[in-house]
């Protein structure tokens, strides 16, 4: 029996889709607070203004994330979320876990919490939604020994590490994204479980171009994998997908009918740098020209494949809109080894070089791509001890911010005009 | 020169006790000893909260630190105990 009217709330339950307001229904019917949730978002609706409080104190003992208070700002009226805190789990790397897994956590949040989840939030981790105060600690102790089962970041931590499929399931990750994102997960347990930065930090991991987890918009260090020689041909399988015995795009457009395959129009013409072309019944690529969109790949993925000399590119600084709208992350490495075999020593030391001068001269409140802003990508090079590449260049012309040094000059700045006139007229 | 994990901790807890404002973020312990590394002040600050000295104020999205005297608990009282 419904605690609160919400006629505002009940038209969201109209329309074929499911709704969020049906299912906090059914769970109220099991954990009564959440008659409260619908009974203060129907007076948000009513006075367009929110209710909730977020942050505090809270936490457990030995953390500095992983839990984000919030209270309810009418406790009296809505009792059920006077606390309702929220609990971010870290998901297993590529969210592959058991359904006793699974189950074995919704238990434990329907004994502690409110049972209601958020499978998964932005960065990754699983999100228990509503608990009170003195519910952590016991929850937090019995998932720990008994389901092995970790706190995700919050804060000014590292936030909760994610990565695709990677080579677990596709043939075109160019490293292994799983072993990456533990590995380093393993390693900066410390920065992940205690606040060490002026704001967020995320590192994300993408097997490939395709960039599945997002790595390159939603990430401060995205890794990207990549190769650096030529993308492989089977040239029989060109041949098959021109005669339209093999489907494009693995048979993902086969809902409906396209018409024959056209290699020139589907594929060639597609191309951003025009790099492709045809001899005769030959694909051929000028690699040199290729920007690993992964278009043609994605295509005709029998026939093409990226090249065998694998690694990642390294970008940096993506972030969501706060200060000065959504950025991309800017390519900074254009490939690095990747590998388990030195303990990803050498990305390790980038990631650490990139804290050191952000901790040190980024504002509070300031992801790392806004200060990389703020001072320049010349600042941010230099500091990482690398040399300006073509690949730092967005546009020619329009953008030239890597500047010559005077000692990186031959003869420095003081040159001899009348010299330099009789050789160039003005 | 640098001062000691000791010294900065103290250091620390005097800035935390005596900043108009009750809850700080990790930069502006920076101020505490110029010679330190932000590392070694968020190392010193971070176990202060182990030592039950200083606690963590989250938004959910920054971390503060903050004197528990010094801070009014969302859950009514003032200072936490």
């Amino acid at each position: 029996m419904a605690k609160h009217e919400t006629p505002l709330l009940d038209e969201l339950e109209k329309g074929p889709w499911p709704s969020f307001v049906t299912d906090i229904k059914r769970q109220a019917e099991k954990k009564p607070e959440c008659w409260d949730i619908l009974g203060q978002l129907e007076l948000s609706y009513v006075e367009k203004i929110t209710h909730w409080k977020h942050g505090g104190i809270v936490g457990v003992f030995g953390y500095g994330g992983g839990i984000v208070g919030r209270y309810s700002d009418l406790p009296k009226r809505f009792p059920g979320v006077e606390h309702f805190h929220t609990v971010r789990l870290a998901q297993p790397s590529s969210k592959y876990y058991s359904t006793k897994h699974l189950r074995d956590l919704c238990d434990l949040w329907e004994k502690y919490g409110s049972g209601m989840t958020n499978m998964h939030g932005s960065t990754g981790d699983m999100v228990m939604l509503g608990c009170r105060t003195e519910a952590l600690e016991p929850f937090f102790y019995e998932m720990t020994h008994n389901l092995n089962q970790d706190l995700g970041g919050s804060g000014s931590n590292l936030r909760t590490p994610a990565n695709c499929l990677g080579s677990s399931r596709c043939e075109w990750s160019c490293y292994d994204t799983e072993e990456a994102c533990y590995q380093l997960t393993m390693h900066y347990q410390d920065e992940i479980h205690r606040p060490a930065f002026p704001y967020k930090f995320k590192f994300k991991f993408s097997g490939c171009p395709n960039d599945c987890v997002a790595a390159i918009a939603r990430s401060d260090v995205a890794v990207i994998g990549t190769w650096r020689d030529n993308i492989r041909i089977d040239q029989a399988a060109v041949k098959e997908y021109v005669a339209g015995n093999i489907p494009s795009n693995g048979g993902a457009h086969a809902g409906r009918d396209w018409g024959k395959f056209n290699i020139q129009k589907e594929v060639i013409n597609l191309c951003p740098n025009n790099c492709m072309w045809m001899e005769g019944a030959e694909l051929k690529i000028d690699d040199a020209e290729c920007t690993r969109c992964m278009h043609c790949i994605n295509v005709m993925p029998r026939a093409l494949r990226p090249g065998a000399d694998q690694g990642a590119t390294i970008c940096v600084g993506a972030k969501a809109p706060i200060l000065d709208g959504a950025q991309f992350a800017t390519l900074i490495v254009p490939f690095m080894k990747v590998s388990a075999e030195n303990e990803f020593e050498e990305l390790i030391e980038f990631i650490e070089k990139v804290w050191d001068w952000w901790m040190e001269v980024g504002k509070n409140r300031e992801r790392v791509g806004e200060t990389m802003q703020r001072l320049g990508l010349p600042t941010f090079i230099k500091v990482m001890g690398l040399d300006p590449i073509p690949q730092h260049i967005k546009e020619p012309r329009s953008n030239p911010y890597v500047f010559w040094q005077e000692e990186e000059v031959p003869g420095g700045f003081q040159r001899d005009v009348e010299e330099f006139r009789a050789r160039h007229a003005a | 020169m640098a001062l000691s994990k000791e010294e900065l901790k103290a250091a620390i807890l005097q800035k935390a006790e005596t900043a108009p404002k009750p809850q700080l973020y990790v930069k502006d312990f920076y101020a505490c000893d110029p010679d330190a590394k932000p590392r070694e002040i968020k190392n010193a600050a971070n176990d202060l909260v182990k030592e039950g000295k200083l606690m963590f104020w989250s938004s959910g999205s920054t971390t503060m630190y903050a004197m528990k005297s010094r801070i009014k608990d969302e859950e009514g009282a003032s200072g936490v105990n």
